[in-house]
């Protein structure tokens, strides 16, 4: 899903690498953040039709009487001056009580925190494996590069990123599910509820679509950042001084190199709430995603701009972890020194 | 002081090769699929692709290479028609999206600061935002036409490509031959269009491939989750139907899905191949390593 | 005898870049192998110490002598573990930039002494080049360039090695910085091979001098007979061309450039450039002979005693109406973090005729001056005026009207051409943005051709094809096509081959003298402003040191950093 990008570029929100003042970049996420949740709430008031028309399938709003619209139109404060209902929805953010939602008379907050763990469990999961393999793979390409060689796995990470998730899903499905019958196709637990060996087994397909078309992404951007750092002057330095290649590459090379792509994964982690979307709804695993493609299909608004405040949410917190940990790896961004 | 400084007098400079012989397989492999999509709009019947032809869940035979759908539709012609509509759609949106990134970020480098730092902070706040959940939702509420589904592709894919041309532009007018001619007294136009296009203008090209590619799967994705307009044949509407019919559980698959599938796969990996050489041969820092 | 390499001969492909150099470094000798950009001495260096690209094919001879391990045949290396950092430390070039960034001091040193078993104290190998142990916790963006320099210094010593190869170790540093660093490797002990292309700069601290020229020795001399018996006119065109602070002292230049290793001349290769060159040195290789305590590569060492290389003249003496008036110029550039006072209440004065020169070391605010000049950057306070326009207060088209009177010449000769125009094109362009009739181009750009020194056959090439020499006189054509009254020069020949710089300054001052012309002639070498200027502005953390003409301050410095700058370039 993602689209490759294999010069190191520049992902997170401001320049990673120049924390120098993070008091000034937590409140720059911060006027992020609330221009995010503003246009969360301007978002579904300013599509055609207006707010009432959210509500459910044009069918069933055709059927409400003229008492039943005014009724749900105050009970959502949708008669309100729209300062009004932006002070009462920025209440109900901070408060976290994100009003009911419609498609099935649960609570915002009880929809969601249902979906989230599920979520978690899937996309740490193939975070994991996709940092793992990619990195693996990506810190060997680039050192077989530096050497003339590899061209062979850089087609081949291109060739696996291109593949759409969605279409990969379903050939695993045929296969793994249908032909083969190892790992089951659907939900994220077996009829004997939540065991471990059921977790696991449900997790299988879901994690390898994610892991297989997510690895491209990691593995490109590792191997680029690999033959930047590789031919940087310190390394090349470092190698006429006479330090052995293998301890060239462990200490010189390696966290220098790894130092992009921490960011790249901390913003990817940010992100694949949001991307997991095709793979829950193929696989119809129970977590975020899933529920606001449900939500959206539904015109379930209340939920929707629940889940959008979480998927968002989420970016940003990773953004900023992003930005507060990479100090800590990175001795040239901290600022004064022991001297 | 090496050899590789020593000016090459008398020699011609190298015509600048920006696609090597990987980009160059790309471009081939790019222009084969553009030449069936061509061959899908010019040469085969209007219908083709969207009416019954013959009976349902037909198998591969010589009258159908790839045999049909549950309503006897010929599934070759879909994907010949379907090739079409990905390819101009993937290419219209990579058309407005590389134009409104680099007028946007062009602006937000070398614009009044105001105006930059308006556009970085709408940058940001578009980046937060989950690309995916932001195009269902829209095409969920604002309909699923085809100019509708590009229209949308290109206001949100603009703004990491702007951010890359912004930092390009940044670059670029810190070069000594753009501060020579603006001491020159050069303005604005003549820097863009003389000194900018030549640095500027490679990085386009990986921009249009990327956002193409990113085009390609998105609207594919929407069509798949029953987004897309399911009158027209496209790759993502062939899958959608797969998908519906529950084809996963006969052989029909092979020929159904499998096609479509790679079909967008190869064009990915073809225009991926052009945006990895040209992006390559423009990064410094490999040019030695080569 | 440490090291004694012979035929040692470097081959990219089928250019020749080192042609077969014996070379020796005695026992605790610096021997400076020096020479202008691709002459091949870095080649050499690097196939000492097997650091060449798999594409180089290196032959020769050579061993590596101590008394504390075995004689090393350096033809035979296989494998270089063991050897470089151990028997051969090396500084490499670029140092500055070359430290772990990511590893403390401490640590470098460490590993250093670790890989080579070293024996010494992190601590006591710092204060060896001359710094604390407070800097072993520092990390290498922590500290100023003479400081990495050091550093670096100090880790090629980790290993204890027989021989110290540094190549160009004081590229990036600032005159004063350039001769301690040099003074502390000389003092080290340890034999020592040194590239460089200053020569002049590394009187004081070699023993013994290897002069290459297009890939093959042309001199080895010992320092002590350098200025005294008979050279070899290359060697003499070098020290001729290094500008002394000394206005007694000629400054001269050696014309055109050297030539590329895949068209070599015959004969002697320094013919063509040669003052004294006959018939047979185009036609037969001179071999490497003994002159005096050296050895010469010459047909014409006899009558090359007094090699006439043509002088950089000297100021008229008239000095016209001002041409620009910077007055009370305060400069401050803000980032978020920090705001940096860049210069501070400046005054200058540039008349017509007259070459001012803009000395100062790095961070001394002079380029920020130049580009306040030029209209590049607006002020934070004061007033510049050219002729009776202002520049400070003008904007957009009546700013670029204003700056369409100055020609800018720009550090970086590789960089300030863009490499897609033509020369023509090139120079054209000023004529074009000003929007001068297409009829006048090319007279306009014959006589800025003409007045650079540059053949009309260079107007048909790319940037690329030409020589940095070359490329900088198309950016002075440029600078001049459109009959500027003003001309800046920042560091115009800071990135040039010594034997060049004094053509550029030439060509200025004669188009100074011709047309009339104001230049400001930035430099951060106070010899060359002293040569090639009438009046010089000594600028330091961005506030007036001093100023006077040359000649006062050459023979009278009033501040003692004017003072110190002279000693730091007096050769």
């Amino acid at each position: 899903m993602s689209a490759i990008q294999t010069s190191a570029p520049d992902t997170s929100l401001g320049r990673p690498g120049r924390v120098t003042y993070l008091g000034g970049r937590v409140a720059e996420y911060v006027v992020v953040l609330f221009v995010a949740v503003t246009l969360n709430f301007l978002l579904p008031r300013a599509l055609p039709g207006g707010p009432l028309k959210l509500f459910g399938s044009p069918e069933a709003l055709a059927r409400l009487t003229a008492e039943e619209r005014a009724q749900i139109a105050t009970e959502y404060g949708f008669g309100d001056p729209v300062h009004v209902q932006f002070f009462a929805y920025l209440r109900s953010v901070v408060t976290l009580d994100l009003g009911t939602s419609l498609s099935d008379g649960r609570t915002v907050t009880e929809a969601i925190g249902e979906a989230l763990p599920w979520t978690l469990l899937l996309v740490g999961t193939s975070i994991v494996c996709t940092t793992l393999i990619g990195i693996a793979l990506g810190v060997i390409g680039g050192l077989r590069r530096s050497e003339g060689k590899g061209a062979g796995t850089l087609i081949g990470a291109i060739v696996v990123d291109s593949i759409p998730q969605f279409w990969l899903a379903m050939v695993l499905i045929v296969w793994f599910g249908v032909k083969w019958q190892v790992a089951p196709t659907f939900g994220a637990t077996g009829p004997d509820g939540v065991t471990v060996t059921g977790l696991a087994q449900h997790l299988v397909l879901p994690v390898a679509t994610l892991t297989i078309t997510g690895i491209g992404y990691i593995f490109l951007y590792t191997r680029s950042s690999m033959l930047n750092v590789l031919t940087s002057e310190p390394v090349q330095h470092a190698h006429a001084r006479g330090i052995p290649r293998g301890r060239l590459v462990r200490r010189h090379v390696l966290r220098p190199a790894l130092l992009p792509v921490h960011t790249l994964i901390m913003l990817d982690i940010g992100f694949l709430a949001a991307g997991a979307i095709v793979v829950e709804t193929v696989f119809a695993y129970p977590g975020l995603g899933r529920l606001t493609f449900g939500a959206i299909a539904a015109r379930d608004y209340p939920l929707m701009q629940g889940t959008f405040l979480v998927l968002t949410l989420m970016v940003v917190l990773m953004n900023l972890l992003a930005d507060l940990t990479y100090p800590l790896l990175d001795p040239r961004t901290r600022t004064g020194g022991e001297s | 002081m090496s050899a590789a400084t020593v000016p090459e007098a008398g020699a011609r400079p190298r015509r600048r090769d920006l696609l090597g012989r990987q980009g160059r397989a790309g471009a081939a492999l790019l222009a084969l699929i553009v030449g069936t999509a061509a061959y899908g709009f010019f040469f085969l019947p209007d219908g083709a692709g969207k009416t019954r032809e013959a009976v349902p869940y037909e198998a591969p035979s010589g009258a159908h290479p790839l045999g049909t759908d549950d309503l006897g539709r010929d599934l070759l012609d879909q994907l010949l028609v379907g090739a079409g509509t990905s390819l101009t759609l993937a290419f219209l949106v990579a058309a407005v999206t590389t134009v409104l990134a680099a007028i946007l970020g062009g602006m937000a480098g070398i614009g009044p600061r105001w105006l930059s730092a308006t556009i970085m902070r709408g940058i940001d706040v578009m980046l937060v935002l989950p690309e995916l959940v932001l195009f269902i939702l829209v095409a969920t509420f604002l309909g699923q036409s085809f100019g509708i589904r590009a229209a949308i592709l290109a206001l949100i894919l603009w703004p990491a490509p702007a951010r890359v041309l912004r930092a390009a532009v940044l670059t670029s007018w810190s070069r000594a031959h753009f501060e020579a001619a603006r001491a020159m007294g050069a303005g604005h136009a003549w820097l863009l269009a003389r000194h900018a296009s030549y640095l500027i203008g490679p990085l386009l090209v990986p921009v249009f491939v990327r956002t193409a590619m990113r085009a390609i799967v998105y609207d594919a994705t929407l069509s798949f989750l029953g987004l897309g307009d399911p009158t027209v044949p496209s790759w993502g509407t062939t899958l959608y139907w797969v998908q519906v019919n529950g084809v996963f559980l006969s052989d029909a698959w092979l020929w159904w899905a499998g096609p479509p599938g790679l079909a967008i796969t190869l064009t990915v990996v073809a225009l991926a191949l052009v945006g990895t050489s040209i992006e390559d041969r423009l990064n410094p820092n490999l040019q030695e390593s080569r | 005898m440490t090291l004694s390499v012979q035929d040692i001969t470097v081959r990219y492909g089928g250019k020749v870049a080192v042609d077969h150099v014996d070379l020796e470094v005695a026992d605790g000798e610096v021997v400076a192998v020096v020479g202008e950009s691709g002459c091949g001495k870095t080649s050499l260096a690097r196939a000492l110490a097997g650091l060449l690209p798999g594409s180089a094919e290196v032959s020769g001879r050579g061993v590596l002598r101590s008394d504390r391990h075995p004689d090393l045949d350096l033809g035979a290396v296989e494998d270089w573990r063991g050897i470089r950092g151990r028997r051969i430390g090396i500084v490499p070039q670029g140092a500055m930039s070359g430290l772990s960034p990511i590893h403390r001091v401490e640590a470098q040193l460490r590993e250093m002494l670790t890989v080579h078993d070293g024996t010494a104290e992190p601590g006591d190998l710092l204060e060896r080049v001359g710094l604390t142990a407070r800097e072993l916790h520092s990390y290498s963006h922590q500290l100023s360039g003479g400081q990495r320099q050091r550093v670096a210094i100090a880790l090629a010593l980790a290993g204890d090695p027989d021989l110290l190869i540094a190549d160009e170790p004081t590229t990036g540093l600032d005159a004063v910085m350039q001769g301690k660093v040099l003074g502390l490797i000389a003092s080290l002990g340890i034999s020592t091979l040194i590239v460089s292309h200053d020569m002049a700069g590394l009187l004081p601290y070699a023993d013994r001098f290897a002069v290459m020229y297009a890939g093959r020795l042309a001199e080895v001399v010992p320092v002590t007979s350098l200025h005294q018996g008979r050279h070899h006119p290359y060697t003499a065109g070098l020290l001729a061309a290094t500008p002394s602070t000394d206005r007694t002292v000629t400054w001269a230049s050696i014309s055109g450039s050297a030539p590329p290793l895949d068209d070599l001349p015959e004969g002697c290769r320094f013919a063509p450039r040669c003052p004294v060159a006959a018939d047979e040195c185009r036609t037969t290789v001179p071999d490497l002979r003994v002159v005096g305590d050296g050895a010469v590569a010459c047909h014409r060492v006899e009558v090359a005693t007094d090699v006439g290389y043509p002088a950089v003249p000297r100021a008229a003496g008239t000095c016209g109406d001002p041409v620009l008036t910077m007055s009370g110029i305060q400069h401050t550039y803000r980032s978020r973090s920090r705001t940096t006072t860049a210069l501070n209440g400046v005054d200058l004065t540039v008349g017509r005729g007259e070459i001012i020169g803009l000395v100062g070391e790095s961070g001394s605010g002079k380029s920020t001056l130049a580009r306040i000049a030029l209209g590049l950057i607006r002020p934070s306070q004061g007033a510049v005026t050219l002729g009776k326009d202002e520049v400070t207060g003008s904007r957009g088209r009546r700013l670029r009207a204003v700056q369409r009177r100055v020609g800018f010449i720009h550090q970086d000769p590789y960089d300030s051409l863009h490499p897609g125009m033509k020369v023509a094109a090139l120079i054209a362009e000023p004529l074009v943005i000003a929007k001068v009739p297409r009829g006048e181009h090319d007279g306009k750009i014959r006589s800025a051709l003409a007045a650079a020194g540059l053949p009309e056959s260079l107007l048909g090439r790319y940037p690329g094809q030409l020589s940095g020499g070359q490329r900088q006189r198309v950016s002075i054509a440029r600078a001049l096509v459109n009959d500027p009254e003003l001309l800046v020069a920042d560091e115009a020949s800071s990135m040039l081959d010594v034997s060049t710089r004094g053509g550029i300054a030439t060509t200025l001052r004669s188009v100074a003298t011709e047309r009339g012309l104001a230049v400001v002639f930035v430099t951060h070498d106070m010899g060359e402003a002293i040569q090639s200027c009438d009046r010089i502005v000594v600028l330091r953390h961005g506030r007036v040191v001093e100023a006077g003409a040359c000649g006062t301050i050459s023979s009278s410095p009033e501040h003692e950093y004017t003072a110190q700058l002279l000693a730091a370039s007096h050769h």
